[in-house]
């Protein structure tokens, strides 16, 4: 890894819920177009992790520097830095209340003040690519599972991160839908997203995952590339929880 | 006995006119205690621990105690002790105090009638908002805040419209009550709302039964509609769940 491409720099990160020790120390760096893929057992601390990055857990101790700036600090502007780290939730959190198109827009009109007919043209434009634009007056309780997750991804993504944190994005699916939302997902690693996948979708990893992070009771236990993981794994947690997963 | 309602062809609009004042009375109680409400709802809900700093010491043998200090919200205290303080004492006592407090002054009645009625409405509003803000699910919070909204604009622009969604039932409920506790008023006198209205034509005219009746009545009328009207907004606020 070059220290100079890394996007996020996690250091010693702890996170306790009053004396449940959750987080044990993760340091690592996410590079600047990598697909980092968080697997392990239920309880490891991978969701807890992802919710650290752009804080939605505070954590305990440790830091996390995002494009060279330290956003555990006190003093930096939490809100400014989410607006570059796009997060997709296991139960896609849309806005009931709202439609499609404001759900994507409200944020970039809102937030960013980019006037509301270029957010609105932006919003066409990446529901088209998600195969979804027909769908752009309904409300979210009209759509799927699948489609409501491919939403809330052009949500995300019409902020323009520079990174994209996903949590279980697939978990919440009904099977047939699991694949609708994983092909959108390659198609944003293909074009060079850095993305961290919290995920059990094995297949997924190694298909387009660039490094693999296995996290057992709250450290990293393990961290390689995706081909020498899944064939060759030096941990023994982890070789038990392939053992599980892969059959 | 035979009921003789032909005051009325003399004192009806004397009864409209009191209804009139009553709605005002109420409208106007409602619109402060919804924001007021609202106010306190969020106080309450408020995180602002200016003692926090004690974690300091937490090492200290005196901690078990200074930790109280440490988590100690005094927004939230100021809050929760007024709306304790309201639920707890009668209303008819509350208007006497306000009229009591404030300069005796032309038309303070009115002034007293409503501000009592919506410091006293404001205290269950704030219960039934806390309670429709809480409800709504946290990813909501989370979802609005990872796209870089401030805890301001999340709460404004996400969290409350579902918020009132929610509640609207309850909300409705509150405001028929406040028109039918507004009636309390008529002890201020010089207050022309309904019960006072009817008060009049009782003693001048004799009749104990009748005008009764006829009050009784008009807060129906007032209060069924206001509740057909509710249901309706509540109905069309509910489109984006329609299946």
């Amino acid at each position: 890894m070059n220290g100079n491409n890394a996007l996020i720099v996690v250091e010693d990160l702890h996170k306790y819920f009053g004396t449940l020790h959750v987080l044990k120390g993760i340091s690592t760096e996410i590079d600047q177009g990598e697909v980092v893929v968080v697997i392990g057992p239920s309880g490891s601390g991978k969701s807890t992790f992802l919710r650290c990055l752009n804080l939605l857990e505070m954590p305990s101790k440790g830091r996390v520097i995002f494009e060279g700036a330290d956003i555990t600090d006190k003093k930096s502007d939490v809100d400014l830095h989410r607006q570059k780290m796009g997060m997709v939730f296991q139960q896609f959190n849309l806005f009931p209340h709202l439609t499609v198109r404001q759900n994507i827009t409200i944020s970039p009109i809102r937030v960013k003040n980019i006037p509301a007919d270029a957010a609105s043209a932006r919003a066409e434009e990446l529901l088209k690519r998600v195969g979804l634009y027909d769908k752009i007056d309904e409300y979210p309780n009209m759509l799927s599972g699948g489609q409501k997750q491919r939403v809330a991804i052009v949500r995300a993504l019409a902020m323009d991160p520079d990174v994209m944190l996903f949590d279980e994005p697939t978990s919440a699916l009904d099977p047939e839908m699991i694949g609708e939302v994983l092909d959108v997902m390659k198609a944003l690693a293909k074009d060079g997203m850095t993305m961290v996948v919290v995920t059990h979708e094995m297949g997924f990893a190694k298909e387009v995952g660039s490094r693999v992070l296995f996290m057992d009771e709250g450290i990293i236990a393990e961290e390689a590339k995706p081909g020498d993981f899944f064939t060759n794994p030096r941990n023994p947690r982890a070789k038990e929880f392939l053992s599980k997963v892969l059959y | 006995m035979p009921l003789n309602f032909n005051f009325l062809t003399k004192y009806f609009t004397m009864f409209i006119e009191g209804a009139g004042i009553t709605i005002l009375l109420a409208a106007a109680a409602v619109f402060f205690g919804v924001f007021l409400g609202l106010f306190l709802s969020l106080m309450r809900l408020s995180n602002i621990k200016p003692f926090y700093i004690l974690y300091g010491l937490k090492d200290s043998k005196y901690f078990g105690w200074l930790s109280r200090a440490a988590n100690f919200n005094p927004v939230k205290f100021i809050a929760v002790t007024y709306i304790e303080v309201i639920r707890g004492t009668p209303l008819l006592l509350q208007i006497l105090l306000a009229y009591a407090v404030l300069p005796p002054l032309d038309g303070v009645e009115f002034i007293a009638g409503v501000a009592a009625l919506s410091l006293n409405s404001a205290a269950y509003v704030a219960e039934i908002m806390r309670s429709g803000i809480q409800a709504v699910e946290i990813g909501q919070t989370e979802a609005a805040r990872s796209l870089g909204m401030k805890y301001g604009m999340a709460m404004r622009r996400i969290i409350i419209p579902q918020a009132i969604k929610n509640i609207l039932p309850a909300l409705g409920n509150e405001f028929v009550v406040v028109i039918k506790e507004s009636s309390i008023v008529y002890v201020l006198g010089n207050v022309h709302e309904l019960m006072f209205q009817t008060k009049i034509v009782t003693s001048t005219q004799f009749l104990t039964i009748e005008p009764l009746l006829i009050a009784g009545l008009l807060y129906f009328i007032i209060t069924f509609t206001t509740s057909k009207l509710l249901g309706k907004a509540e109905r069309r606020m509910r489109r984006s769940e329609r299946k």
